[in-house]
């Protein structure tokens, strides 16, 4: 089934008399549990298109559908709507809030749904802790937790309200190769239970993972093709 | 909708706990405006009653027709000087004359020494009156009696004496018929006057002692001291009752049409209009320090929210992210400010109502109204919003890719 449907996307910045083009028509279409990645140099697009698709941001121009809902004319209110039930983000920078506790933090998006009783929102949170392998930290703070554990309540908190698809923008970028595979192998696991994952990065270890990979180059796609896992 | 505020509440005690010295200093303002808005409330409060008890004493329908007018007058002060003392013996005329008139008592005062033995009280303010003076105005004997009209009349040598007077003359000893002096007089004490504070927080009717008018005119000859005549009205024909009284006064003195008055007739509404401007006074230097302390206290709370949006804009960008709405951002840090100013106003209540505690216990009777407490919480949470919106508007306003990337 398809998710996401892109057609002709720009996301065009003017810079006095110079416009930037990060985006340069791009159009792609993802499935339901289909697990891309996407690649490209440094200023190619790949942050600005993850932006998009998590609804973060609208393009200059272009269509955009997710669900078969044209996302692309939603007001600001919509796309927070849109984002707090069918996004889940994952960061570099992991992005977690540095005063809360693990389940605080993984509990925010409940929090921002606004129909979740605070007693599910804890049962729900404690579950996605416990899907991560951090079952034993739930009372920890940022601080106190390992740079992949910090990535791993990060993943929670892209999970506990069932997204339809998880973004993660070169998630292992700040954790050393060992912790990397690690966190990969939680996306690996998570694309088996049926989640639709796209991921940027910059390794090819890493993009491997995935089943697709779409690289960009100057705003625009230049390869779409299957990953040697995918062809298989 | 309405579980976001308890969770923007949460949030707001979290941030405010982590930050606990900042908190308290920005919060100060607000505590000392709230002090300065309840602490005057109060104030005027328990001057009020302190002015109506002491207002007791000059009755409401009471009518004073004395030489000198009690607050300023038209006339300078030679005029004044000048008009001719009180006769007291126009008291029957004026009660015969008079419609209004349900009582008329007469009254004079001077100050002499009095002693007991070897004790003695000095400068005692001797107020000689009629037997009807209980009827004028509040005597409260707490032990043995009032005199008699015939005392009065036949110029017995009895006295009742103020509380004060009483403790100092008579220590150890029960003072009702013991006989004291004033100068070479010798008086049989009838009565012990109940302790009344004082009046108009200056002279005390404790300091006093009571004879018979009669009684004072055989001993103090002479123009000195207080002459008065009080003509008590029914309180709601006051204002008839005074023309009246005017007119009768005039004809009793013989003044013919367009002479001026040589009298003056005093009510306690003079006193009211003066009290008036000092409650006023009050209360606008209460007001003035109040809107001030606050102000400053306001522009203290939004430049603080200003630095803790600017901090916390990564957190906001990830909020956002995790699809919070700009109003639910905005009233995230509203409630904050909020929580600031109610806090403050909490504290700010608490101390001025150990305060008052204290005014009461040393001072004088003065209670904080639940109104007060009410409106100066109210009022703080008022600085909270005001002062939050601009903070809260830009945190609102951010976009939240650019929050996600500030360092
Ligand atoms: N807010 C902005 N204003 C102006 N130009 C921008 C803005 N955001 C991105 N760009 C430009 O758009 C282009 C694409 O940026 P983007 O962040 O998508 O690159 P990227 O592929 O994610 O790079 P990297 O691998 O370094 O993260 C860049 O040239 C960048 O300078
Ligand atoms: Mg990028």
């Amino acid at each position: 089934m398809l998710l996401i449907q892109v057609k002709d996307l720009y996301k065009i910045y003017q810079m006095g008399n110079t416009e930037v083009r990060a985006l340069d028509g791009v159009s792609l279409s993802i499935e339901q549990n289909e697990y891309l990645s996407i690649m490209g140099p440094s200023g190619s697009g790949k942050s600005t298109l993850m932006n998009l698709l998590g609804c973060l941001d609208t393009p200059t121009s272009g269509e955009f559908f997710m669900d078969g809902i044209n996302v692309a004319t939603m007001g600001d209110d919509e796309l927070a709507h849109i984002r707090n039930k069918k996004i889940g983000f994952v960061f570099q920078t992991f992005n977690l809030l540095p005063k809360s506790t693990s389940l605080r933090n993984v509990e925010l998006p409940l929090i921002y749904n606004g129909e979740i009783k605070a007693h599910d929102r804890r049962d729900m949170a404690i579950k996605a802790l416990t899907r991560v392998n951090l079952g034993d930290r739930v009372n920890h703070k940022p601080n106190e937790l390992s740079g992949g554990q910090r990535q791993r309540v990060a993943v929670a908190r892209a999970l506990v309200n069932n997204p339809a698809i998880i973004l993660a923008d070169e998630p292992t970028g700040n954790l050393d190769s060992k912790t990397g595979e690690e966190i990969m192998a939680l996306f690996d696991e998570l694309h088996k239970q049926g989640n639709t994952i796209i991921l940027v990065t910059h390794e090819e270890h890493i993009a491997a993972h995935a089943s697709r990979v779409v690289r960009l180059l100057d705003g625009k796609i230049a390869v779409d093709e299957p990953t040697h896992r995918g062809k298989k | 909708m309405k579980s976001f505020f308890w969770e923007n509440l949460r949030i707001a005690l979290a941030e405010l706990w982590g930050h606990k010295t900042r908190s308290i200093l920005t919060g100060t303002g607000i505590v000392i405006g709230i002090i300065a808005v309840s602490l005057m409330s109060t104030l005027i409060n328990g001057v009020d009653g302190l002015f109506e008890e002491s207002m007791k004493f000059l009755g409401r329908g009471n009518l004073y027709v004395e030489k000198w007018p009690w607050m300023g007058g038209g006339d300078d002060w030679w005029t004044l000087r000048n008009r001719p003392r009180i006769e007291l013996d126009m008291a029957d005329e004026i009660k015969e004359r008079s419609q209004y008139a349900l009582v008329v008592a007469a009254e004079r005062g001077r100050s002499a020494n009095l002693s007991y033995k070897d004790l003695s009280a000095e400068n005692i303010y001797i107020h000689g009156v009629t037997a009807n003076y209980p009827e004028v105005s509040t005597v409260d004997v707490e032990f043995g009696r009032f005199f008699t009209d015939s005392e009065d009349r036949t110029g017995s040598p009895v006295v009742l004496l103020g509380s004060e007077v009483a403790k100092t003359l008579f220590p150890h000893e029960n003072p009702i018929d013991k006989m004291i002096f004033a100068g070479s007089k010798r008086f049989r004490v009838i009565g012990v006057l109940a302790e009344m504070g004082q009046f108009m927080g200056s002279f005390s009717n404790d300091t006093q002692v009571i004879i018979p008018l009669e009684t004072f005119n055989k001993i103090f000859h002479g123009p000195w001291g207080r002459r008065s005549i009080t003509v008590k009205v029914p309180e709601h024909l006051v204002e008839e009752a005074k023309e009246e009284l005017r007119g009768v006064v005039r004809v009793l003195r013989g003044l013919k049409p367009g002479e001026p008055d040589n009298f003056a007739i005093n009510q306690q509404n003079a006193f009211r209009e003066s009290y008036q401007g000092i409650k006023m006074a009050i209360g606008g230097t209460g007001m003035i320090i109040t809107a001030l302390s606050l102000l400053v206290g306001g522009i203290g709370i939004a430049n603080i929210m200003f630095v803790s949006v600017k901090e916390r804009t990564r957190e906001i960008g990830v909020r956002k992210a995790l699809g919070a709405t700009s109003s639910q951002i905005q009233g995230q840090f509203l409630i904050e400010a909020m929580v600031i100013t109610a806090s403050g106003g909490l504290v700010g209540l608490i101390i001025s109502t150990l305060i008052s505690l204290a005014i009461s216990k040393f001072l004088f009777p003065a209670t904080m109204s639940f109104g007060v407490a009410f409106m100066a919480i109210a009022l703080s949470a008022v600085v909270g919003l005001f002062a939050g919106l601009a903070p809260a508007r830009k945190g609102a306003k951010l976009d939240p890719i650019e929050a996600l990337r500030y360092e």
